[in-house]
């Protein structure tokens, strides 16, 4: 428990640390969203439309003062009002495409992670029986495939050319959002194409990571001891061997999230799928500020809450950690 | 203390490691029994063979470890042709085991409750979950852990602790022979006494048989009834440990015993023994000690002796200079 607490007190600290940072780094740079809106009206505004556009980007008053409304700002998370979409709130732009990406890179974090660690698995239960010498080498290749690559040519194949599944977007346009299999299953369906390609690219690297931490534990003396005991294969494979080989891989897990975030950008881009990757490349087109800085800030907060999570589903698992 | 019916009658065991250009005959045909009641040591120096023995005779062997021939008879049954129901029913019932490393030889992130229940539940599933339990309970009251501390995790154990938990764990069920691969080697002096003295103790109380395998002769001497000495997959001496202690005949079973200072009486160099064994893919011809034997003569070069027995020595031996 107060290892959690620590953790805790860590993650909070690394995130005023983030938003400072998110804060400071623009404006080391020259000029600001409110300047380049002034520019671009070539001095036909008076003083105090000049003052009101300021105040609404928070850029009036000492860089101090600015940087308290800020996380004061964050703290609500009120994130200003986007210049793209205008005037629709950051936040809420921010919350729709989350949803989506939560929906895209959850369903496929989670596939890849169960079948790349059950394959790791079989693959160092029977090392250099068939399974693993097909799979093992097959899946190393997959892993280095790039999101990109997959993604295009899935929807090259099935989109465009076999037209098996959509052209894009979340689900059917004119349906609306509800909580029955109709709209869940219209959903899956549009998520197929794009789950996949991120899957097919990041399963064999739990498969790897698996196998060889469990090749590693299968000379160890519990182990040994485990079959000598006469114990069932299933419950040696599973309670002694991969019981102790899962902890790494969590941790793997949480440091991937981040990673996975920016892989779905360009899968969302290719799908033409409304998740926070296809808003950010958006805003960054348009250099939409304000969501920009609160995509990255939301970014950092997930990697952060994984990283909490992770440490978490650890100290569960592991009793080691549970003392101090 | 021990009878002398046979409980394990070892014929000509060999074991083989597979390379993929070359084997090493790990154990080359050796015999032994293992007297029911009686503890039998296995000593010799690291790499002959002594804890390959013990995994072939639990059928532990695995790749690149093969067991190429001979006989391992549990009351006449041979143990290496077991089918999976015998053997599962051979493990642990009859046989059991006890590690080196108490550290290693427990799984850290589950209960040792649960490390003690699951081999009861399996082989015994009739008890339920409460009988087994009620078992752990009487198991760790013989190893002298309160029973309270049934549910903690290994790590939150002293090593010695750990080792008689371990020992728990192997009697489980009661098992006629428990397998020891150097039980005390990494325990300070003090534990390992008490570990020793406690093993002692179950034996005399539980009658079981124990193979116990260490380096250190000494404690070997005073633990066991017989011992055998292995050199470089081979058995050279086989005799009671008293024989061993006064009247070592094999001139390595000798320079063995010469490897451990005395406690007591004046301090004298240590001796130790020179040259190395030989690499398993490359013996010299002869007696595979030769080399190394400072009474090697001309015949020990040229033909391997066998293990004879010399009543007058009470002892079984593999050297010429015997003859």
């Amino acid at each position: 428990m107060i290892y959690i607490l620590r953790r805790m007190a860590f993650y909070v600290a690394a995130f005023f640390v983030a938003v400072t940072l998110n804060f400071f780094i623009p404006r080391i740079m020259p000029g600001d969203p409110s300047a380049r809106i002034i520019a671009s009206f070539q001095g036909r505004l008076s003083d105090a439309q000049v003052e009101a556009i300021r105040a609404s980007y928070g850029t009036t008053g000492s860089l101090w003062e600015q940087y308290l409304g800020y996380v004061g700002q964050v703290l609500r998370m009120d994130f200003g009002i986007s210049t793209v979409q205008f005037p629709e709130p950051t936040s809420s732009l921010l919350f729709y495409g989350a949803t989506w990406t939560l929906v895209l890179v959850g369903i496929s974090i989670t596939l890849a992670f169960l079948i790349g660690t059950m394959m790791g698995i079989h693959a160092a239960w029977n090392r250099g029986g068939f399974f693993d010498s097909v799979f093992t080498p097959l899946n190393v290749m997959l892993n280095a495939f790039t999101p990109a690559v997959v993604a295009l040519l899935l929807f090259y194949a099935f989109s465009l050319q076999l037209q098996w599944f959509p052209l894009g977007r979340a689900h059917a346009m004119g349906l609306a959002p509800s909580f029955d299999l109709h709209f869940i299953g219209n959903v899956l369906y549009h998520a197929t194409l794009p789950v996949l390609s991120i899957l097919i690219v990041s399963f064999g690297g739990w498969h790897l990571g698996m196998r060889n931490v469990m090749i590693n534990l299968l000379n160890e003396d519990f182990v040994i001891l485990a079959r000598a005991k006469g114990l069932s294969d299933r419950r040696v494979r599973y309670r002694y061997v991969a019981r102790n080989a899962i902890m790494p891989q969590i941790t793997s897990l949480a440091l991937s999230v981040g990673f996975l975030l920016g892989g779905a950008l360009v899968t969302e881009q290719v799908f033409n799928y409304p998740g926070l990757g296809k808003f950010t490349v958006t805003a960054i087109e348009s250099r939409d500020y304000s969501f920009i800085q609160a995509q990255l800030l939301l970014l950092t907060m997930s990697v952060l809450v994984a990283n909490l999570l992770s440490d978490i589903a650890n100290v569960i698992l592991d009793p080691r950690l549970r003392k101090g | 203390m021990s009878s002398d019916r046979a409980l394990i009658e070892v014929r000509n065991l060999t074991v083989d490691y597979v390379g993929d250009h070359s084997i090493a005959r790990a154990v080359n045909g050796i015999d032994f029994d293992i007297r029911e009641g009686e503890a039998f040591g296995l000593a010799g120096e690291s790499g002959c063979g002594k804890s390959t023995v013990a995994f072939a005779l639990a059928r532990l062997t695995r790749l690149p470890g093969l067991v190429s021939g001979g006989q391992v008879r549990l009351n006449g049954e041979d143990v290496l042709k077991f089918d999976k129901a015998r053997l599962k029913a051979y493990r642990w019932n009859e046989v059991s085991f006890v590690f080196q490393s108490a550290m290693n030889a427990l799984n850290p992130v589950i209960s040792v409750s649960e490390q003690i229940m699951d081999v009861i539940e399996t082989h015994e599933p009739e008890l339920g979950q409460e009988g087994a339990r009620a078992r752990a309970v009487e198991l760790f009251e013989l190893v002298g852990i309160p029973p309270k501390r049934l549910d903690d995790f290994p790590h939150q154990f002293s090593g010695g602790m750990r080792q008689r938990i371990c020992i728990a764990i192997a009697l489980a069920l009661k098992p006629k022979l428990i397998i020891m691969d150097e039980p005390t080697t990494a325990l300070d002096v003090v534990v390992q006494r008490d570990i020793i003295e406690q093993i002692v103790d179950l034996k005399k109380r539980l009658g079981f048989s124990v193979l116990f395998i260490t380096h250190d002769l000494g404690l070997m001497i005073e633990f066991c009834d017989r011992i055998g000495v292995m050199y470089s997959g081979e058995l050279v001496e086989v005799a009671p440990a008293e024989a061993i202690l006064t009247a070592p005949q094999h001139p390595y079973t000798r320079a063995l015993g010469n490897s451990f200072p005395p406690l007591t009486g004046p301090r004298v160099r240590m001796e130790g023994i020179a040259g190395t064994p030989p690499d398993l893919r490359a013996l010299p011809q002869g007696c595979r000690f030769a080399p190394r034997c400072p009474l090697a003569m001309d015949i020990c070069r040229v033909d391997a002796p066998e293990l004879r027995f010399y009543p007058e020595h009470r002892s079984q031996a593999a050297c010429h200079l015997l003859n």
